[in-house]
């Protein structure tokens, strides 16, 4: 195919892309760098102190930390929840494969409000959990489980472990079975197989996949939003706040800036980071 | 495999179906809150939800926004996707990147960054900017399933094609497009799931007036305890995994989603 062709093929997409993410995108951080606004456009001097606010203040600064926080103990948890189930999906036969990967996809597939609603459902005061407590005596009034972190936790862990599944299963699907039997006909128990040599080859999928869990994780609103407390206690739920209850357009575009930069940064320097560290082994590249 | 391990796997696809099957069974109780286990079995509250204009109105505003999205990612994807893989050009790689930029740019920032942009334009109709943003959300996804289709296509078919005297489109039409089919078909039924079941988007774009169904949804639980919204919800899921199987049997669902 000639050159020309190629990309004419694929202007209309980069059009696309300029028109509906690149423009729009470039109008938040016009918003973010400008005083204020009239109507529906920036206006005012041009000036940095959303950034200064959003970085300087302790209250915005907690904000930032907690989500980070928040991220890391559901990448931690999804990717141990993930793994026997990838290690599982790898291992069981062919004839089993289509309905493994409808299981482990299926949060992806169920829309997060309908999961959502399930979750209110198990964990809350009445729900099955709490009933299950009461009835079986470990409790002797409802223990609140909704409308807290433990809630988030949960939910995010729920949605985002088809990716970190997916992608510890791709690694291992990369790994040469006969390492396994080599290994056990050295007589190595099955045990120090799984450490010594699955997990450490294991290793670039579960990075891939946390690079993806962690960028989810802090960019995620609808299930902070509904399962966890009131109030704005993530980066996203405190830029919805910006936006629909104190109309202050140009701090919210700022700190959804804020939060693009740091996605992206988790998104590509992680990936580069681990490259560098010898994770991904050779000249490939990350799975992200 | 040990027993320990089956246990742990046991307890991991616990974990991953316990909403769905709540919301599945809550939605048969003949109880007026959700309870499970389920008292009793009725079918009541489908009937009830489906007399709900707030559900079917929106489910019908859902319908179109994935059909319409659907079918202008389509051949934006399919040309991308074409020119991408056949194409020898430097760069090449900093535009795949680009096109899937929609997967990696958080939703809540692309959904502010449309309003607005929309906004300051004068755009103010929920159905433009829905679609737009749908069809951004949609288009990754399509782009990566075709990419996937093509790689596995043998370059040397099209050549003997292009010998024979086949010109370049009589060339795509009558022996790439066939090939890639199911890979296309695949990435319409994903992105028709993505666009329905889309919340974090729509959640910025709708008003009060127009609404989609998960925001319709979502709304209603606001107020609403009674299990209709379990009915509803059933049926959206009813609908999303039959569509997902359609995609597992026709290319494998891990191409469309990647890792």
């Amino acid at each position: 195919m000639r050159r020309g062709t190629a990309l004419l093929l694929l202007a209309p997409a980069v059009l696309l892309i300029a028109a509906l993410l690149g423009a729009p995108l470039a109008w938040l951080v016009r918003f973010s760098v400008h005083e204020g606004q009239v109507g529906v456009a920036p206006a005012g001097a041009l000036t940095l102190a959303h950034y200064a606010k959003a970085l300087g203040d302790g209250f915005y600064l907690e904000v930032f930390a907690r989500t980070l926080g928040m991220a890391l103990v559901i990448t931690l948890v999804s990717a141990v929840v993930s793994y026997p189930l990838a290690h599982f999906m790898w291992q069981a036969p062919r004839r089993w494969r289509a309905a493994l990967t409808i299981l482990a996809l299926s949060p992806l597939l169920v829309s997060i409000v309908v999961s959502s609603y399930g979750w209110m459902v198990i964990l809350g005061d009445q729900g099955v959990v709490n009933r299950a407590l009461l009835a079986t005596g470990l409790a002797s009034r409802p223990v609140k489980l909704m409308y807290t972190d433990l809630a988030i936790v949960v939910g995010l862990v729920h949605i985002v472990m088809p990716f970190m599944t997916l992608s510890i299963l791709a690694a291992l699907e990369r790994i040469d079975p006969l390492l396994g039997e080599a290994a056990a006909t050295l007589g190595a128990p099955r045990w120090r197989i799984l450490w010594h040599v699955t997990l450490p080859l294991a290793l670039p999928g579960i990075a891939a996949g946390t690079t993806i869990v962690f960028s989810l994780a802090i960019s995620s609103y609808v299930t902070p939003a509904v399962l966890g407390p009131s109030g704005s206690n993530f980066i996203t739920t405190l830029i919805w706040q910006q936006f629909t209850q104190l109309m202050n357009w140009s701090f919210g575009s700022a700190l959804a800036a804020l939060l693009l930069a740091l996605s992206l940064a988790v998104v590509f320097g992680y990936v580069r980071l681990l490259t560098a560290a010898g994770v991904f082994g050779g000249p490939g590249r990350g799975a992200a | 495999m040990t027993a320990l391990h089956r246990l742990v796997v046991a307890l991991v696809a616990a974990f991953i179906l316990a909403p769905i099957v709540v919301v599945v069974a809550v939605s048969l109780t003949d109880s007026p809150i959700p309870e499970f286990p389920p008292r009793g079995l009725t079918l009541r509250w489908y009937a009830h939800a489906l007399s709900e204009d707030v559900f079917t109105t929106s489910a019908l505003n859902s319908l179109w926004l994935a059909t319409i999205a659907t079918a202008l990612a389509t051949p934006l994807a399919l040309a991308a996707a074409y020119g991408l893989v056949r194409g020898r050009f430097r760069g090449r790689d900093a535009i795949q990147t680009l096109l899937l930029a929609p997967l990696v740019v958080p939703s809540l920032v692309i959904g502010l960054a449309i309003l607005l942009a929309f906004s300051g334009m004068g755009v103010r109709d929920v159905g433009a900017r829905l679609v737009g943003a749908h069809v951004l959300i949609t288009f990754p996804y399509m782009v990566r399933t075709i990419l996937a289709s093509l790689a596995r296509l043998d370059p040397a078919v099209e050549e003997v094609a292009r010998t024979l005297g086949a010109s370049a489109l009589r060339c795509f039409v009558l022996v790439t497009l066939p090939l890639v089919r199911p890979g296309v078909v695949a990435g319409m039924l994903f992105a028709f799931i993505v666009s329905f079941d889309n919340v974090s988007l729509s959640l910025f774009l709708t008003n009060a007036r127009t609404n989609t169904l998960p925001i319709a949804i979502l709304n209603y639980v606001e107020y609403n305890f009674d299990p209709s919204v379990a009915a509803i919800s059933t049926m959206l899921v009813a609908f999303s995994l039959g569509a997902a199987l359609l995609v597992e049997r026709l290319v494998g669902l891990r191409r469309v989603v990647g890792g």
